[in-house]
């Protein structure tokens, strides 16, 4: 009877309506269980290894090692408390969680892990190789993009926590690589490919600048040359083995490289370029290169004039150019490829879930194309030849493509050495770039780093 | 014969699931010595064995709803009885004993629904007299009457009486009478009046909690009596009426001040220890169960104020897990959706189950959703499940309504009171 | 984890079970009713209508039980109901009248055979037959 069909009526609505909300209720516990967990006293993350299985990481803080044997990729790895934000642990908190809603927290011992492509080895060493001096190095396979080496200095052991956190020196609880600093001279690298990319590479070569110890610029600046008795006239090849001040500068002045055509590429190769020489700059929002979710600065630089003094030191890599290590060396990679196509790195190799399973695995990615391939060719020629005549004793045993830098800080108060290439090697394709700061303070030497870590890599 | 079977075959069944759960208890569980376990099996099973005798004495049509009832009070007996260990929660026994003799009760008043539709006076009077003993006797804008030995929540006991009040028969809706060119039903404004005065009393007491319920059973008998007096609402109309009403709610909820919207939508992580540590509590306890739970007497969530009733369906969650305490939800949905597999036989009745399932489902739906903050959170119980002795009563008087609704008596009251009736109508 | 898996797949047998149960009783409630209901069926030359509960609402209205689509039956014409076995049937306010066996009433008893006139509809009142 339609009376009593009716009473059934509303009852079925008001249960389906129940049945709806409880479908949402168990489809939203069981999406947001694995952020229910996280507030849970009973929760343990998973484990971060190195590529060879080493424990670098883990949910329980049962790492049964000597002291501070975590110390080169403290900062990198990271923890879940909070204090470092940029780094693996904090970045990819939810895929080292040890808990599925199917088995509950009763897997006590569960398998989630992150597999990294560090080697913790080669890390160690190159830590070592530092001599206790503040800097950072990082390293990475550039055919692949597995980031092998990326360590800095000073940095912490997480297993000792952060007691006395207030007394650390400033940057141990960043992985510094990948973070901004001034290039020195390594950043010829850039204004080489630059000129490369405008003029070609005949053009290039056709040009020759004198340098007689410093240069007087088209508005009056005066850009000294760390050679005060001047290097002559030379072409690029001998400029870049030179790293010579008055002909880069000269060459930024040249009525042949404008300065749109010289913004347009350094905007292509990941440049933030700046055309204005006001300080107080409307904030742009700050990109950065993600590497695994960790955030990398990403360079910038302020071109305003080709004669301007400020202009040509930023091509130098003094002023106001900054660059972080991990970009600089990704560069190397676009050369060493002969593509023109930077590998973009990477730090996680895979990931598995608290059952075991892989769920994620890396695949090797590239960037857009930053230019030529001729360009690539004309300057790995150039750094090769480089590596050639200057680092044949200092890193012996590799063919290494190369561009050292001093780049002054402190408003010259100090001297960061820094050295960046690569190793033209197709079964050791390994580009890198090192900084070590303060290079007068300290015993180490920039090329034994390398050295060093290359010999640790190679092992 | 076939009765007989069915009888027997479900007599077992209760049994086999109460056992199966003991079981789990015995494996899983958290005790200190097995008497603990055996004492509540016991107990558990004596119940249903003594149940199973007394009730063919009363001679119903129909039980699936009693055994349901016994399956779900049993249920929730091993469900308190493990929380926090295993022990014997005796003051639950007790008010599980007092549910099942007041759904005898609800059956025996509500079965003959000429008899009962006689005494809506007495029904009107009984909530006056609720409110009164509310306003009297009920502490500072509270809702408990403390005696001491027992504290009595006297607003539940409205439900049960709200629903018999607004259970209407056709043919009251059809004594209809002429006012100012309006033909009116006087029991549709009474009903209307009485829900208005317990809703703003409730309001005014600060009961939000049961305000919802007292809506939907409202609600639920608005929808069955408004096709009636004039015969003018096509189901268009109501369609059209019921979405216009949702998407004023919608917009009601967009547009509303930034501090009801804060009430809303309340951010419980931000604070976990603060506003919201009951409901961040119960998720994480859902959340370390998982689907099949901790074992009994295992979880964390009994140290957290009100786990054995405001936040119970996340205790059974961690313990038993979210697939059991899903499916035991289930079965409180079953009783009350069991009109709709053997539908009543008078429309008084099948409003009065509209009444009890919209009352149910709308307790549900606040106890569970708020307790995992996809609602605001009230406070209000879990028909059966939470403990708390007025709640269980009066859900038992509610199930009651439902076997009334199931094993009607059609009879004449008394000659008199029935020619009374005639008058009336004629 | 398998005795809960266990008992919740005890818990839906047992649902099921008592599912099943209530069916069975609703078939014996049905036998129990048409004895109560003295197994009266409401017949015109098209339709057979089945008297399911003990109040019975005769219009032409969508809502009314047993629907009349014909103008001159009001929207809610007349009710039937039922007290043990005993079947009335009221006129509630209609416009063109109610008649049972061509007399006009208002409230009155129905016996087996009656014919209900509405409007321009008659109904037969009779015992139950067996469908085919």
């Amino acid at each position: 009877m339609k009376s009593i069909k009716r009473c059934q009526l509303v009852m079925t609505l008001f249960l389906l309506g129940f049945l709806v909300g409880l479908g949402v209720l168990t489809a939203r516990i069981y999406k947001d269980a694995p952020f229910y967990i996280t507030h849970s006293d009973n929760y343990r993350l998973g484990r971060v290894y190195d590529r060879y299985d080493d424990v670098l990481f883990d949910g329980t803080n049962k790492i049964d090692k000597p002291a501070n044997y975590l110390i080169d990729v403290g900062n990198l790895i990271g923890d879940d408390k909070g204090q470092m934000e940029n780094t693996l642990v904090a970045q990819n908190i939810d895929k080292l969680s040890n808990y599925s809603f199917n088995s509950g927290i009763n897997s006590k011992d569960g398998k989630a892990a992150i597999y990294t492509t560090l080697d913790h080895t080669a890390n160690r060493a190159a830590y070592n190789a530092f001599q206790g001096a503040d800097g950072c190095i990082a390293a990475y396979n550039y055919k692949t993009g597995e980031l092998l080496v990326c360590t800095s200095l000073p940095n912490i052991d997480i297993r000792n926590g952060y007691a006395g956190i207030e007394n650390m020196k400033s940057g141990t609880l960043m992985p510094k690589a990948m973070y901004g600093t001034v290039p020195g001279s390594t950043q010829k690298v850039s204004t080489v490919i630059t000129a490369m990319e405008i003029l070609g590479q005949e053009g290039l070569f056709a040009k020759s600048y004198s340098c007689g110890g410093y240069f007087m610029n088209g508005t009056g600046g005066k850009i000294d040359c760390h050679n005060s008795w001047g290097h002559g006239t030379q072409n690029i090849q001998q400029a870049v083995e030179n790293s010579c001040n008055p002909f880069f500068a000269q060459l930024i002045e040249d009525g042949d490289m404008p300065l749109e055509s010289i913004t347009e590429v350094y905007t292509r190769l990941g440049y933030d370029v700046s055309n204005s020489k006001d300080e107080e700059d409307e904030e742009t929002e700050q990109e950065y290169i993600d590497i695994d979710g960790i955030q990398c600065f990403k360079a910038s630089t302020t071109l305003t004039d080709t004669s301007d003094f400020s202009t040509q030191w930023g091509c130098i890599g003094q002023g106001e150019t900054l660059a972080s290590p991990i970009q600089l060396m990704m560069w190397q990679s676009a050369i060493a490829n002969g593509t023109g196509k930077m590998t973009m790195p990477h730090l996680i190799e895979k990931v598995t879930d608290v059952e075991g399973n892989v769920t994620e695995t890396a695949h090797t990615e590239y960037s857009e194309q930053l230019f030529s391939s001729e360009t690539a060719a004309s300057v790995k020629q150039i750094l090769l030849t480089n590596g050639a005549n200057h680092y044949q004793y200092s890193i012996p045993g590799y063919k290494v493509a190369i561009k050292s830098g001093t780049a002054q800080v402190k408003n010259g108060a100090e001297e960061n050495a820094l050295l960046v290439g690569f190793v033209d090697d197709k079964d050791f394709p390994i580009a890198f770039c090192v900084v070590l700061e303060n290079k007068y303070s300290t015993p180490a030497v920039a090329e034994n780093i390398v050295t060093t870590m290359l010999n640790s890599l190679s092992r | 014969m076939s009765g007989v079977l069915s009888y027997l075959l479900s007599c077992i069944f209760v049994v086999a699931v109460h056992g199966s759960m003991l079981m789990s208890v015995y494996n899983n569980g958290n005790y200190a010595s097995v008497n603990d376990v055996i004492t509540l099996s016991a107990a558990v099973v004596l119940l249903d064995a003594v149940y199973f005798v007394i009730m063919p004495f009363f001679k119903q049509r129909t039980y699936a709803v009693d055994f349901m009832l016994l399956l779900i009070l049993n249920m929730s007996m091993i469900f308190q009885s493990c929380f926090g260990g295993v022990h014997f929660e005796t003051k639950h026994f007790i008010t599980i004993i007092a549910a099942l003799v007041s759904c005898r009760i609800g059956y025996i008043l509500c079965r003959n629904h000429r008899w009962i539709q006689t005494k809506k006076k007495f029904l009107w009077a009984g909530i006056g007299i609720l409110l009164v003993v509310i306003f009297l006797f009920t502490g500072d804008r509270s809702m408990w009457i403390d005696f001491g030995f027992m504290s009595i929540q006297p607003s539940e006991f409205i439900k049960p009486l709200l629903v018999l009040a607004c259970a209407t028969s056709i043919a009251e809706q059809q004594n209809r009478h002429k006012v100012m060119e309006f033909n009116v039903v006087y029991d549709n404004l009474i009903v209307f009046g009485i829900t208005a005065v317990v809703i703003l009393f409730q309001w005014w007491c600060r009961d939000l909690g049961s305000i919802p319920t007292f809506a939907a059973i409202y609600a639920s008998c608005f929808f069955m009596r408004i096709c009636y007096p004039k015969a003018k609402f096509s189901r268009k109309t109501i369609i059209i009426a019921g979405s216009v009403v949702a998407v004023a709610a919608i917009i009601g909820i967009i547009l509303a001040p930034a501090y009801v919207k804060a009430r809303l939508f309340a951010d419980i992580w931000s604070n976990p220890n603060e506003d919201g540590y009951q409901q961040t509590k119960a998720l994480i306890a859902i959340a370390e169960g998982g689907w099949f739970g901790k074992g009994a007497g295992n979880g964390f969530l009994h140290e957290v104020f009100a786990y054995e009733s405001d936040i119970v369906f996340a205790t059974i969650s961690e313990e038993w897990g979210l697939l059991f305490a899903i499916m035991t939800v289930f079965m409180l949905l079953l009783i009350v959706a069991m009109p709709l597999v053997n539908p009543p036989r008078s429309y008084y009745h099948g409003t009065m189950c509209a009444g009890v399932c919209a009352a149910f489902t709308m307790q549900m739906a606040l106890n569970i959703f708020g307790s995992c903050n996809m609602i605001p959170f009230t406070g209000v119980t879990l028909p059966f499940i939470s403990a708390g002795g007025s709640s269980m009563v009066v859900s038992g008087l509610m199930i009651g309504m439902i076997v009334a609704a199931q094993s009607p008596v059609f009879a004449n009251p008394s000659k008199k009171k029935n020619n009374k009736k005639k008058r009336r109508k004629v | 984890m398998e005795v809960t898996l266990y008992t919740a797949a005890l818990l839906d047998i047992c649902a099921i079970v008592l599912i099943f149960t209530s069916y069975m009783e609703k078939r014996s409630g049905k036998k129990v009713w048409s004895k109560l209901a003295n197994d009266m069926e409401l017949a015109d030359e098209n339709h057979v209508y089945h008297l399911e509960c003990d109040e019975i609402l005769i219009g032409r209205h969508a809502s009314a039980d047993i629907r009349l689509q014909d103008m001159s039956v009001s929207r809610y014409h007349a009710m039937l109901n039922v007290t043990d076995g005993k079947w009335m049937i009221t006129d509630i306010g209609s416009k063109s009248g109610l008649f049972v066996n061509g007399e006009p009433v208002r409230h009155v008893r129905i016996y087996e055979g009656d014919v209900i006139t509405l409007g321009n509809r008659n109904l037969i009142f009779r015992k139950r037959r067996v469908q085919k």
